[in-house]
């Protein structure tokens, strides 16, 4: 785990199956296993980056072909990303390039990502500290 | 009243008016001591975290000192407008920070926001208080057509420069031969497709390679004042003294750099206060688009700030994805990743904390006239007039809070770290040789 960013999984209080074990993730449904690697590591505020994300069962298979979109924001705040970032590129072994993330205050952020995989749809809020 | 009951209340008032006394004057004016994560912080606010200023791919000429030289001489030049008496520098003002010292900029006529200090600007993706232009080259060229500003039109400048002897060798050397514009049934007196109906209607009549080449020298006049705006950068302010002292342990000049009260407003600007949410990084701004419930100025209606200069960027000829940029990849990751929606109502980018001294009236209309009268804005915080307030909770400072936070501000004001010939009109320069 990098060392500024703090990664929380409010695993009770947003009702997921999330899982920080080995910085990974287990969708809601539990169908997925997800985790990312961060272009800029620690990750800094105001800085445009990009991330890789993993997509895999939860046994760790690597999985192809998903189709992932990305929400989030400050519920502190009651506002979103600052930028759109999105799926731009498979990079094969269940890996996928996610660009145009930036975050731009310090503190409580969620994320929202869905995966779809021919249309099995799951999805995992990650909390980032940053 | 008895005697003893008379005296019995007068100790009980001397006792609480002493207590009163006391704690104004020992009570909460000793700063509490930084935390390890405090100073962390801190250094993430002090311009030596600054980055060294990225290269704009966009822009060849971006860090070319001639093509800066060039730029200044443009910028400082009257004779790029309507009537002959504005330049760049009339609302950028170097004795005032580049700014103007007025709630709405003063050109031809009068502008519809606050004059912003190109100070730093060149570490922003975005220009203006809505971010509708995303280099500092395409920024260059909107108020050089804006009717209320420098009032004229991109055929006049080109022809202009096409036909002053000392520009066209100072362009042509930077950018190649300029195009022949005197063909007048070609290019005609004025035109352009951003100004008047009749500008308008010229310009439609030309050829698209015609335009182009208009165009293309247009741009690189833009080019060329972005290259000398570059260099306008802010220097290290007390508040960066008392950081880097702090870093080094070094508690006497700490205590040298700020006063008890500038610490007493640092410690609330980072805390209570919640100012770092938006003015964060060394230049105490995130550069993103913030609703704060501004209220609007006397006479106009809200201003609907980023939601509509969304568009406009995304739509702009001059942008970085555009034929004019010169990045061949076009690598433009904030105008591809770029968010519209209903939180942008009323959003205006967090303007920089540094040198504020030099540059009040505040606010994107200058609506308020006064550090204290931002304050007590943030402090009241009343729900936004369009859209949403994200300052929603009022901060609560006592008046004096509210002044402590204050003379920290100040203690932000720096001499820019730009050197003094570029901060003269070239003209002057001229007469020191």
């Amino acid at each position: 785990m990098c060392k500024a960013v703090i990664i929380t999984v409010l695993a009770l209080s947003l009702n997921t199956n999330a899982s920080a074990e080995d910085d990974t993730w287990l969708t809601r449904s539990g169908i997925y296993r997800i985790s990312f690697q961060s272009e800029l590591d620690p990750i800094i505020i105001n800085r445009i980056h990009t991330w890789v994300l993993q997509v895999t069962t939860p046994e760790g298979q690597p999985i192809a072909g998903a189709k992932i979109t990305a929400t989030g924001g400050m519920p502190e705040h009651n506002h979103g990303l600052p930028t759109d970032p999105r799926m731009t590129e498979q990079l094969g072994d269940g890996r996928y390039r996610f660009e145009g993330f930036r975050f731009h205050m310090n503190g409580q952020w969620e994320l929202t990502l869905t995966i779809d995989v021919e249309g099995q749809r799951d999805t995992v809020v990650i909390a980032l500290t940053i | 009243m008895s005697r003893q009951g008379f005296r019995t209340i007068s100790v009980i008032v001397a006792g609480v008016l002493l207590t009163i006394v006391t704690w104004w004057q020992f009570g909460p004016r000793s700063p509490a001591p930084w935390t390890d994560t405090d100073i962390e912080l801190l250094y993430s606010l002090s311009i030596h975290s600054l980055p060294t200023l990225a290269s704009d791919t966009s822009n060849a000429v971006a860090d070319n000192a001639n093509a800066a030289r060039f730029g200044q001489r443009l910028f400082f030049d009257t004779r790029l407008s309507a009537n002959g008496r504005v330049s760049c520098a009339t609302c950028h003002q170097p004795e005032r920070r580049f700014s103007d010292g007025f709630p709405k900029g003063r050109g031809i006529s009068l502008s519809d926001r606050n004059t912003r200090s190109i100070v730093g600007a060149a570490h922003s993706p975005w220009q203006y208080w809505d971010g509708r232009r995303d280099s500092q080259w395409a920024q260059a060229l909107s108020p050089l057509e804006n009717p209320a500003e420098h009032g004229g039109n991109r055929m006049q400048y080109v022809r202009f420069i096409s036909r002053d002897p000392g520009y066209r060798v100072h362009y042509e050397a930077l950018f190649g031969p300029l195009p022949n514009f005197d063909d007048t049934s070609r290019f005609p007196a004025n035109a352009s497709p951003a100004t008047g109906s009749q500008e308008q209607a010229a310009w439609a009549a030309m050829s698209p390679a015609d335009q182009r080449l208009v165009n293309g020298v247009f741009v690189n006049l833009g080019k060329a004042i972005a290259a000398y705006e570059r260099l306008i950068l802010p220097g290290s302010s007390r508040f960066d003294d008392y950081v880097n002292a702090l870093a080094d342990g070094n508690v006497v000049e700490a205590a040298d750099a700020l006063s008890i009260d500038e610490v007493l407003g640092l410690q609330l600007f980072i805390d209570k206060a919640r100012c770092t949410k938006c003015h964060n990084g060394p230049l105490l701004t995130n550069n993103e688009f913030h609703n704060t419930g501004m209220l609007s100025y006397p006479g106009d209606l809200p201003d609907r700030g980023r939601i509509e200069a969304v568009h406009k960027v995304l739509e702009d000829p001059f942008n970085c994805l555009g034929e004019y940029s010169d990045d061949p990849d076009r690598h433009c990751p904030e105008l591809t990743y770029v968010r519209t929606g209903i939180e942008l109502v009323g959003a205006m980018r967090t303007p920089s904390l540094r040198n504020l001294g030099g540059t009040a009236p505040y606010g994107h209309k200058g609506q308020q006239a006064s550090l204290d009268k931002v304050l007590a804005q943030y402090n009241e915080s009343p729900d936004a007039m369009i859209g949403h307030n994200e300052a929603e909770f009022a901060l609560g400072l006592s008046r004096r809070e509210l002044k402590w936070l204050e003379a920290f501000l100040n203690a932000l004001d720096a001499p820019l770290a730009t050197s003094e010939e570029w901060l003269i009109r070239p003209a002057e320069l001229d007469s020191r040789k």
